[in-house]
């Protein structure tokens, strides 16, 4: 019985999988939030995760866990079973959500390598209540459903025969062990150790079970059996055996003394072994009939760890499901690393190709290489397909980050007292991978604006005569290149003269004449430092530290933010990100003999100045007048300390670059052209240089530095 | 997690390479660095500028698609600048795992230099300050003498602190 076992992988495993877990609960939770109740499905779906969890957890040691799950797993057991209506669905859901919050944040604990050490007797203590309350309801409701409430101490009580007290009496027991457990014949002696202490005789079959071990096979087949001849009670039984996790039944029965000198009890598994499924379940139909008519009443205790009492095939069936359903989708987790050499060599292979194909040995004249280009095509074709591929590695779509935003709407919705639905489109919409991981805080900001401040309260709604529910709508959609994520509100939409009367207040008017000023210059200002409307400052904004952050974010990542409004009608937030950060296109500029590469989305136009177009300052700022309108000039040489030369403007070209409604020139010796181009970083040797954000290969094997326009303009 | 990879990867070559040392002339000294720490030696070709930095960082080369910062070993031991031309090489040296590029005077040769023929450096030596602590021996080889070149120092000492933040930084990233 050698038992090596790499914890450190085991561990990773455990994270992992009740990760995944966690998220489809919360789905699935979150997806039914607004139904009456749960589903058959989704009760099912919540059992079987706290059940898996339970166990995983248990193996782990993670008692808290374990105990918390259990707990969860009890109430949903008996949902399932004494299908009970009258659930406040709404309690029973953030119940859920609570119970799946307390296990991440263990996880996160034991992911940062700290010990686990949440305290769920409160929670446990919270769903204990619960579970009495809804059994409570029901047995108002409907006695014959469900027995006195006192079974919940003692749930086999009411079949069993009184006999007195102060004399041995006998038992059979069964307990059966989940489908997936391991090592069960070393459990099922624990449980003998356990009872050794009461225990004035005791059988059990199958009899090696520390010495053999395919012993475990058979207790797995047929349950570990024991015949206990002892003074205590079934209810002192129960307890001392059912100590792990992995226990799925525990059947105790009481016998008379004869039964237990002369049963066959520990025999039954001969026939058993090559008999099909169905005539097990028979038989064990039969030594159960007794007990049918209270089958309900057992049904529903708590701490009977039964999963499929009545068909003892079907256990097995479900369980099966699981690794059936985690084979279908193939996935594997590849370190980053990897998949960008994987794309410099790739990167390495188109320049190969070029050179290769345009090789001047080629262009001798009178040359016939039909076969060659034939071939070649077939080379390009193919280089072609892995630029696709690999990029396509990198992308995945918005899913996860928008069921996020689900459960912050559910929250924020819940504790403001606001009846908020979440509408989702265009989800499956795919974004490189960094991007994701960039723009999942700034959404948060604007769902919970949208939340918070968009939508009104509901008397505010009536008096407005608004009828429909409050929504916010979530929408991704693939636009020029880029990707456009919305977060629109169906509330009040923003004030026009609130927003100028903090900005006055503020100090960001300036000599602006707030009369002329369009509605969305007006929106910008939300989006400067420590703006914000909302006079409270509630738990989930107000402390004007949002919007600002969030414009910030998402310029990072070569996004823009638009705000729209109308009034009364609701607020639309639309961030426009790049698809990739990997590949942009780019326009290519030379100055003072480097290449320079600027965004070719945020360019507005080029510019053959003229001398008389400049305006010089005294202390040598320079701006350029173009259609009456004045921007300031950066002479990117000079800039970036390349050369002392002035150049004469008329001999270089001025490229106007617009970002945030701000607008400036920049002025280099010439232009050479759009392409893509597959952004790299600058070496970490070289430390950040302000003004350049990462540098690129050009088609010719030089070196493009790419402009970082946020910090030009900044 | 970069020092692990480094110290497997002189554990594998430990044995072809010790003592083997690559040497350069920069002004009139010749210089030694470790032959572990050599990834492959380049013809000169077109630097990128990189604006905002030292002056003996020169910018950028793109090696087979890799983006490799260069550094100029005469600037940075203050010593006079020499002029490029088409022979000038470059040495890539790969020091825990930050690839730089080398742009030096004169290649020399490859020799072998016991550890016993390793001196530490005269405290109080001709040469100055400034370049005496990129140089942790002296070694003989036959009649001339080499100094003792170490990578790490090389390439960062100034900043020490900050690239040490920084690569705590990506570790942590990690």
């Amino acid at each position: 019985m050698s038992e090596e076992f790499n914890t450190e992988g085991m561990l990773d495993m455990y994270l992992l999988e009740n990760g995944q877990l966690l998220e489809s609960l919360q789905e699935t939770v979150l997806n039914q939030k607004d139904a009456e109740c749960f589903d058959e499905d989704a009760i099912n779906e919540i059992f079987r995760t706290m059940h898996t969890i339970k166990g995983s957890s248990g193996i782990m040691m993670f008692d808290n866990v374990t105990k918390i799950a259990h707990k969860l797993e009890d109430i949903f057991y008996y949902l399932r079973e004494s299908k009970p209506d009258n659930v406040p669905h709404l309690e029973l859901v953030s119940y859920v959500l609570d119970v799946a919050d307390f296990i991440s944040a263990e996880m996160d604990k034991i992911r940062d390598g700290n010990e686990p050490d949440g305290d769920p007797t409160k929670m446990i203590g919270k769903l204990d209540d619960f579970l009495k309350q809804i059994k409570h309801e029901i047995t108002k409701d409907d006695k014959k459903e469900l027995p006195p409430e006192n079974v919940y101490v003692a749930p086999n009580q009411f079949y069993i025969a009184p006999v007195s007290s102060n004399e041995s009496r006998f038992y059979q027991i069964i307990i059966t062990f989940r489908p997936d457990t391991q090592m069960s014949n070393i459990r099922a002696y624990s449980a003998v150790y356990a009872l050794k202490e009461i225990a004035e005789d005791m059988i059990y079959y199958p009899e090696d079970i520390v010495s053999n071990e395919n012993s475990a096979e058979i207790i797995l087949r047929h349950g570990f059996r024991m015949l206990l001849q002892a003074q205590a009670s079934q209810e002192e039984i129960r307890p001392m055996i059912d100590t792990c996790a992995d226990i799925e039944k525990i059947d105790i029965r009481e016998v008379t003394s004869d039964g237990f000198l002369n049963s066959d009890f520990l025999k039954p598994i001969e026939i058993d072994l090559d008999s099909p499924i169905e005539e097990v379940e028979r038989k064990a139909a039969e030594t159960e009939q007794e007990e049918e008519p209270n089958k309900k009443a057992k049904d529903v205790a708590p701490g009977d760890y039964v999963i499929q009492s009545k068909e003892p095939g079907k256990a097995k069936q479900l369980n099966k499901n699981k690794p059936a359903k985690a084979s279908k989708q193939s996935f594997i987790s590849v370190n980053v690393e990897k998949m960008d050499e994987l794309m410099d060599l790739i990167g390495e292979l188109v320049i190969a190709e070029a050179v290769v194909l345009q090789n001047p040995d080629l262009k001798v004249p009178g040359l016939e290489l039909q076969n060659f280009q034939k071939a070649a095509r077939q080379l390009s074709k193919i280089s072609a397909d892995l630029q696709d591929v690999i990029m396509s590695m990198r992308m995945m779509p918005l899913t996860t980050t928008f069921q996020k935003m689900n459960r912050i709407v559910f929250d924020a919705s819940r504790k403001l007292e606001k009846d908020i639905e979440l509408e989702v489109i265009g989800e499956n919409t795919e974004v490189d991978k960094n991007i994701i991981e960039h723009i999942s805080d700034p959404l948060m900001h604007l769902i919970r604006n949208a939340v918070d401040h968009g939508i009104e309260t509901p008397a505010e709604r009536a008096a407005a005569g608004k009828r429909d529910k409050g929504k916010v709508t979530l929408l991704a959609k693939n636009e020029g290149g880029k990707v456009w994520i919305t977060v629109q509100d169906n509330g009040a939409g923003m004030d026009r003269s609130k927003i100028l009367k903090k900005a006055r207040k503020n100090g960001l008017l300036g000599n602006k004449n707030p009369e002329t000023m369009t509605d969305k210059e007006v929106y910008q200002f939300i989006t400067y430092p420590g703006f914000s409307t909302n006079e409270t400052v509630t738990e989930f904004s107000g402390r004007g530290v949002g919007m600002d952050v969030v414009v910030k974010n998402i310029q990072t990542i070569g996004g823009t933010l638009d705000i729209d409004s109308i009034p009364g009608e609701g607020s639309t937030m639309t961030m426009k990100i790049p698809l990739t950060l990997a590949i942009i296109d780019g326009i290519v500029m030379e100055t003072a003999g480097s290449y320079f590469v600027v965004e070719t989305g945020i360019v507005k136009s080029f510019v053959n100045a003229r001398e008389d177009m400049m305006i010089h300052e005294p202390d040598g700022e320079e701006y350029i007048m173009i259609r009456e309108e004045c921007y300031p000039v950066i002479r990117l040489g000079e800039y970036f300390s390349l050369t002392n030369e002035k150049i004469a403007v008329e001999d270089g070209m001025m490229v106007l670059i617009e970002l945030e409604e701000k607008t400036i020139c920049i002025l280099v010796d010439k232009l050479l052209g759009e392409q893509e181009i597959v952004v790299k970083p600058i070496p970490q040797y070289i430390k950040k240089v302000r003004g350049l954000s990462g540098c690129t290969q050009l088609g010719d094997g030089s070196i493009a530095l790419i402009l970082d326009p946020a910090s030009l303009i900044g | 997690m970069s020092d692990l990879l480094n110290m497997e990867l002189l554990d594998e070559d430990k044995d072809a390479q010790k003592g083997r040392y690559m040497t350069f002339k920069s002004g009139n000294e010749y210089f030694a660095i470790g032959i572990q720490y050599v990834d492959e030696i380049i013809q000169f070709q077109k630097i990128t500028v990189v604006p905002e930095t030292a002056d003996y960082i020169k910018g950028l080369i793109n090696i087979r698609g890799k983006i490799v910062p260069v550094i100029d070993v005469s600037l940075r031991f203050k010593q006079p600048p020499f002029e490029y031309n088409e022979r000038t090489c470059i040495i890539v040296i790969n020091v825990k795992s930050t690839v730089v590029g080398l742009i030096v005077e004169r290649i020399a040769e490859v020799v072998t230099i016991e550890e016993e023929n390793i001196l530490p450096p005269p405290s109080l030596g001709r040469t100055d300050k400034d370049s005496n602590k990129f140089v942790y021996g002296i070694g003989k080889v036959g009649d001339s003498v080499k100094l003792m070149l170490d990578p790490d120092k090389l390439l960062h000492d100034e900043d020490v602190n900050a690239v040490d933040q920084a690569s705590t930084y990506t570790e942590a990233e990690e």
